[in-house]
């Protein structure tokens, strides 16, 4: 499908608002780009200090608590006795460590005075700072677990006895086991029976520095990433606010100083077509837009001022051109009629002429041309007949066409011989014939009465003739120079005879000379198979049966010469009893 | 169509003609005689080549004759039969030096 032209487009298909839509979205995008990034950056800072300082605290707390447990407790000889009966256990009976058989092999243990101790020490200082849960506990990398020693927890179904284990990571137990005592020491995690927590501890050792155990702090960090949810909510929501009225004032920044002059300058544009097509005499669309951006658009608008008022110029000169042309172009269509109507053209010729039939016409190749056929009686009994090619085409082949013809005609008025016509006019010509221009002649006189034929030949084309009954032939007379081409030349003169039927066929060289697309001529052969097609056919019929014979073969090719001819035929004068 | 071939040998002035040379053609063999038979005593237009004369190409070649008759001599060669026949039939082979 061919793409439309704006003008045929429907208002809801011509991009009015796009540009505004496209900044609109491109701002959005942008915004929203800068948002998520500032809200990851936000987020990252803001958990990374409130983490810290739980990590802290817990961290603290498990420090401070360390240093007090030993004078309280031998956690020493406490662990390793929890972690002698737990590793006598065999993995069976260590499988549950909920169950009360699991628990009771403990028992001992919590009889222990000063484990009693340790709980209340260890409920305190859990009591005193902002954590979950303190105790103490042995990581075991044989099992993977982290067996409970001491946990103050009331709650029964969070409490972890004495002897409790959950099972923990690799990760973490080496992590604890290998810490070198520099920073602080946690880890956090997730689980289905605490949520996120953070467990920061201190190892217990011995006095030959083998850990026995830890003093672990829980800090739950659900607080933490329910803050942190909040705080990117509420920064979403405040970013989109803001992002969507800054979105929304470029848009209207960009309408004013974009959009609207951009479609005011189409709109204008339209409207000069418009006005161009129905004629309405406007001619400041663009010099009234006034648009005054300061930038490329103001430009734009003042490029199009420009180049109306240079298509105004353009078109005021294309309109005298034109006029100037189609002025030419009249003239020279009156001067091809002026020369028409020179020429003889009314048929039947001499209607109160028994004696003879004559027709001729001419068909210039451009507006004007240099070929010419001339017919008169010079006086009763006298025809004279002329063929004439001027070389060269156009204006001034007409100009030199219409001289010799009335020059010829003025000198064989004066009842000269063909030969002393010729002469003559030649000698008229070549004293003023600066442009050397010629024009080729063939000229006879038909004595009426007797078919006597006086012609002579300046340089024109073989007449073809046809005795009564009989066929087209030339004549191959004898030939002069062409008239005004060298001055003082005399010409000479032939005689033929005409008997009645017999038939005279002039023509110019546009009749041979016409070409086909194939570069190749007419030639007289075929003209004179054209003539004898059907040789006793009237001298108008001659020239058609010629004239078709010529359009076939020219065919798709531009007639480039003149094709005028002439025929006539001798019906017998008083001799023959006419 | 037509193309020119100018060839300069010892004052003489050899001009090759192939294609056409009628009405379209003419002005522009005019332009060229003109413009280099200053001094020259002999001009040989060499018609090997050429298809067709039309009267307009005559004309050139008269004017070039009369100017070659006040300063030298001016000879037609190598014309082919349907040049040479619009010689003889316009009266050209009188007053031309057809070799």
């Amino acid at each position: 499908m061919p793409k439309k032209s704006v003008r045929e487009m429907s208002a809801l298909e011509r991009k009015h608002y796009s540009l505004e839509a496209r900044v609109f979205h491109t701002a959005m995008l942008g915004s929203i780009i800068l948002g998520v990034v500032s809200l990851l950056i936000g987020l990252g800072l803001y958990v990374y200090a409130l983490a810290g300082q739980y990590i802290g605290e817990a961290f603290g707390l498990s420090s401070s608590t360390s240093v007090v447990v030993n004078a309280v407790a031998d956690t020493e000889s406490l662990s390793k006795e929890v972690m002698t009966i737990y590793h006598g256990l065999s993995d069976e009976e260590r499988a549950d460590p909920e169950s009360e058989a699991y628990h009771a092999r403990f028992a001992q243990i919590e009889q222990r005075e000063d484990y009693q101790y340790l709980l209340s020490v260890l409920r305190t200082f859990r009591d005193s700072g902002n954590v979950y849960d303190l105790y103490i506990a042995v990581y075991d990398k044989e099992t993977s677990a982290l067996v409970y020693i001491a946990d103050p927890e009331e709650n029964e179904d969070y409490a972890c006895p004495v002897g409790y284990w959950e099972s923990v990571g690799q990760d973490e137990i080496d992590k604890f086991l290998n810490w070198n005592g520099e920073g602080k020491l946690y880890d956090i995690g997730n689980t289905d029976k605490y949520g996120w927590m953070c467990t920061a501890g201190v190892p217990l050792k011995t006095a030959s520095g083998d850990i026995t155990c830890f003093v672990l702090s829980d800090v739950t960090l659900d607080g933490l990433i329910h803050g942190a949810r909040m705080f990117a909510l509420q920064f979403f929501i405040a970013t989109l606010i803001v992002m969507v009225v800054f979105a929304l004032l470029l848009v209207r920044h960009m309408k004013k100083t974009i959009v609207r002059p951009i479609n005011a300058i189409a709109d204008a544009a339209e409207s000069y077509a418009s006005d161009k097509r129905s004629g309405a005499d406007v001619n400041d669309h663009f010099a009234k837009l006034n648009i005054r951006t300061g930038d490329e658009i103001e430009n734009l608008s003042l490029v199009m001022d420009d180049m109306e008022r240079d298509l105004l110029e353009h078109e005021k000169d294309l309109t005298k051109i034109t006029a100037e042309k189609e002025r030419i172009s009249t003239e020279l269509s009156l001067a091809t009629k002026i020369q028409a109507d020179m020429l003889p053209n009314i048929y039947p010729a001499f209607p109160e002429r028994p004696e003879f039939d004559i027709y001729a016409a001419m068909d210039p190749a451009k507006e004007v041309g240099g070929d010419f056929y001339d017919f008169f009686l010079v006086d009763d009994d006298h025809l004279c007949m002329v063929m004439a090619d001027v070389s060269g085409k156009g204006v001034p082949a007409a100009l030199f066409m219409m001289a010799s013809k009335i020059i010829l005609q003025n000198n064989a008025m004066l009842g000269k011989s063909p030969a002393q016509i010729l002469t003559d006019t030649n000698a008229a010509i070549c004293s003023n014939n600066r442009e050397e221009m010629f024009v080729t002649v063939w000229l006879g006189i038909l004595e009426l009465s007797t078919g006597k034929l006086t012609a002579a030949n300046a340089g024109h084309e073989y007449p073809v003739m046809r005795k009564a009954n009989g066929q087209f032939e030339l004549v191959k007379d004898k030939h002069g120079f062409v008239i005004g081409g060298m001055d003082g030349l005399r010409y000479k003169e032939y005689e033929l005879q005409m008997e009645p039927g017999s038939k005279l066929f002039l023509y110019t060289d546009g009749v041979p000379e016409a070409t086909d697309a194939n570069q190749e001529l007419f030639g007289t052969e075929r003209m004179l198979e054209a003539l004898n097609k059907d040789a006793s056919a009237t001298p108008e019929e001659i020239l058609k049966q010629v004239r078709c014979a010529v359009d076939g073969f020219v065919n798709e090719a531009e007639q480039f010469d003149d094709l005028t001819m002439l025929c006539l035929e001798y019906k017998g004068g008083e001799q023959y009893g006419a | 169509m037509l193309n020119i071939i100018k060839t300069i040998n010892n004052g003489n002035v050899i001009f090759a003609l192939e294609g056409r040379l009628d009405t379209t053609t003419a002005p522009e063999l005019d332009q060229e005689l003109k413009n280099s038979l200053d001094g020259v005593t002999t001009l040989i237009i060499d018609m090997k080549d050429l298809v067709y004369i039309s009267s307009a190409g005559l004309r050139i070649l008269l004017s070039a004759q009369k100017i070659m008759n006040k300063q030298g001599k001016m000879m037609i060669r190598n014309a082919n039969e349907t040049v040479m026949e619009i010689f003889e039939v316009t009266g050209f082979s009188d007053i031309l030096t057809i070799e």
